[in-house]
């Protein structure tokens, strides 16, 4: 489903953050792309999201040519397609949680009813309806965390990509997100997860580790369930 | 296209109160901007249609007498040789003239008539057929009786003649002018009445209003009468018209430069503050990309913002300048015109709202906010998403 081949991306100052990378993720699998910090896991994400075009190479989603949308179709793409986690959340923190959340459904003009049905649903699915009205400015780490996954589902995408999930969540909070992991992996999605958090290493429910060193891939380990 | 995006609308409306700091800043400025504008714009509608009325009371021709290049006053007696030209229709004496409340600081125009005579113009001939005028009252103008009051003139006045005599006049009642000019500054009274005033012995005139028969034979009327008496000066309700709107036009043509002037300015205040667009302003539009927005949707979303912002602008503008100009009378504007142009001041404008002139304003205004707007957003939507994000 996903493919990305021989990608490498250079940054504007020359900084390689990844060479010639070659990577599979097939339908319905949870792949955690595991790596010490720029090693290049945002870049793959965001090359596989459209929101970065690689240096060389090509992705591949669904056998359509990612790297080469312009930038209307990998909107569109990214519309239908993805769902990001971002490493901060990356919500609007003057809007309300579900202000945020339906923010990927506004440029869909859908009629009200349908609108609302898609943000209960997610709402409820991740726990945070109860702070629907509140700033997101206002919630806890975990709930704004919850805030962003809801945001990501609301257009029930194929695919979530989640950057460093577990990083700004304490243990408790750290081990609710496995369990919503698991939630969308029985949904059938397809999963990224980039982190450098050991629990994520050996759980029964992955099906691949990959491990990022300086850009390149370093080995691809199959759980074995 | 679909039915209007009310979700992107409702976006738009909160992104300006979010923001509001910056979005009450530009409002404030783009409602006295285009309030300033429509003020000057209102002013200059309502003195234009204001002399346009003036010169319809006009008679069609105006001969005044010269001596030295000066005008001077005429007798009486010319108006005999002038009815033998062929053609003439009508020819009336005019004794008129300025006097000076100097205490008042206003300047009054003295109109004397005889009700017996064609009057050349509607509101004198409502006057004359509302009855006689004795050697001492006078009729005076609305406007005019307004400003006696302040005086405490209320039955009488005491004009000075120039041999210095006093002659007190009284006010017989008050009319109403088909005019806002000559509500303000006209007083009436008989011929006779206002010779004295003037100086003027019995036969003197101030000038002579002619009447042709046939329109078309004007401008070989003017020859006739310009051939026999070489000393006279023959003006046309046209020439009138043409040297009125000369100076309307330079007027008009220091406001434009004016306009220019103030628009630019605002464009760069507008500009700096939405081209700054703040890194939270940036982060967003980042964000709403990267979760599938397109540009034209961010675009969509800041061109709901800015027609909200200008179109409430707009509106508040132009209330502002209507209460401005037509309630507390345009002081200051008001002024720049009147003494360029030399007219009476303690006047009333009149309502002329053109809407032509509205909708030129909102032409004017509403694409150079727009374009200050919209642009740096676009700048920002076409970056990679991902770059702003970190
Ligand atoms: N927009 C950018 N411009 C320039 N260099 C960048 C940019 N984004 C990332 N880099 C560099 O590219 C390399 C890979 O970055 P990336 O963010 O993909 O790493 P990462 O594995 O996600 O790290 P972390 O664990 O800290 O999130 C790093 O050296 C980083 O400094
Ligand atoms: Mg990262």
């Amino acid at each position: 489903m996903i493919q990305l081949k021989h990608v490498s991306k250079v940054y504007d100052n020359n900084i390689v953050a990844l060479e010639n990378i070659d990577l599979e993720v097939k339908e319905g699998e949870l792949v955690i792309l595991k790596g010490v910090s720029g090693s290049g896991k945002s870049t793959i994400l965001s090359l596989i999201a459209g929101v970065l075009k690689p240096t060389s190479g090509d992705v591949l989603v669904d056998k359509k040519h990612i790297a080469k949308l312009p930038d209307h179709f990998s909107s569109q793409y990214r519309r239908d397609n993805i769902g990001f986690i971002f490493q901060k959340y990356n919500l609007i923190p003057t809007l309300s949680v579900w202000e945020n959340i339906m923010l990927p459904l506004v440029p869909l003009n859908l009629d009200e009813k349908e609108l609302q049905e898609k943000l209960m649903h997610v709402m409820n699915m991740f726990t945070i309806v109860h702070k629907k009205e509140v700033l997101v400015k206002k919630l806890s780490g975990g709930e704004q965390q919850r805030t962003a996954i809801a945001r990501a589902n609301v257009n029930n995408p194929k695919i979530i990509l989640a950057d460093e999930p577990t990083a700004n969540l304490d243990q408790k909070l750290s081990c609710e997100f496995i369990q919503i992991l698991k939630k969308l992996k029985s949904l059938h999605k397809t999963i990224i997860v980039a982190t450098h958090d050991p629990l994520f290493f050996d759980l029964d429910f992955v099906d691949k580790v990959i491990e990022m060193h300086n850009g390149k891939l370093q080995r691809q380990s199959v759980v074995c369930s | 296209m679909k039915k209007i995006n009310l979700y992107l609308l409702e976006y738009a409306l909160g992104y300006i109160v979010r923001y509001r700091a910056k979005n009450i800043f530009i409002g404030v400025v783009l409602t006295l901007l285009i309030a300033v504008l429509a003020s000057f714009f209102f002013v200059q509608n309502s003195l234009q249609y204001e002399l346009a009325s003036t010169l319809d009371a006009q008679p069609q021709i105006i001969v005044t007498n010269q001596k030295a290049g000066r005008d001077t006053t005429v007798d009486e007696k010319m108006i005999e040789k002038l009815l033998t030209i062929k053609g003439v229709g009508d020819v009336t004496s005019r004794v008129w003239g300025y006097y000076e409340f100097k205490h008042m600081n206003a300047k009054f125009v003295i109109v004397g008539i005889d009700t017996f005579e064609n009057q050349y113009n509607t509101t004198l001939a409502d006057i004359a057929n509302n009855g006689e005028l004795n050697a001492s009252s006078m009729l005076i103008g609305e406007g005019v009786q307004k400003i006696l009051n302040k005086s405490y003139y209320r039955d009488y006045f005491n004009f000075m003649t120039p041999d210095l005599h006093v002659q007190k006049i009284y006010i017989a009642g008050v009319f109403k002018a088909a005019t806002t000019l000559e509500s303000n500054n006209m007083i009436v009274m008989s011929k006779d009445t206002a010779r004295k005033i003037f100086g003027y012995t019995s036969s003197e005139a101030t000038d002579l209003a002619v009447s042709v028969t046939n329109p078309d034979e004007l401008s070989a009327i003017l020859v006739k009468i310009q051939n026999l008496f070489p000393t006279f000066h023959v003006i046309t309700r046209k020439d009138f018209k043409i040297a009125l709107q000369n100076q309307f036009d330079k007027t008009s043509s220091i406001f434009l430069t004016l306009f220019i002037i103030t628009l630019f300015t605002f464009f760069m205040i507008v500009y700096d503050k939405s081209s700054g667009l703040s890194s939270e302003e940036k982060k967003e539009i980042a964000i709403l990309k990267a979760i599938g927005w397109k540009i034209e949707d961010v675009l969509k979303a800041r061109l709901y913002e800015g027609l909200i912002i200008s179109l409430v602008a707009y509106l508040s503008g132009i209330i502002l300048a209507l209460f401005f100009v037509y309630v507390l009378n345009a002081p200051v504007i008001k002024n720049i015109f009147i003494d360029y142009n030399d007219m009476t001041n303690d006047f009333v404008l009149p309502f002329v709202v053109d809407y032509e002139t509205l909708f030129l304003l909102f032409l004017l205004s509403l694409p150079v906010y727009m374009f200050a707007t919209v642009i740096p957003s676009w700048r920002v939507a076409t970056l990679d998403a991902d770059e702003v994000m970190r």
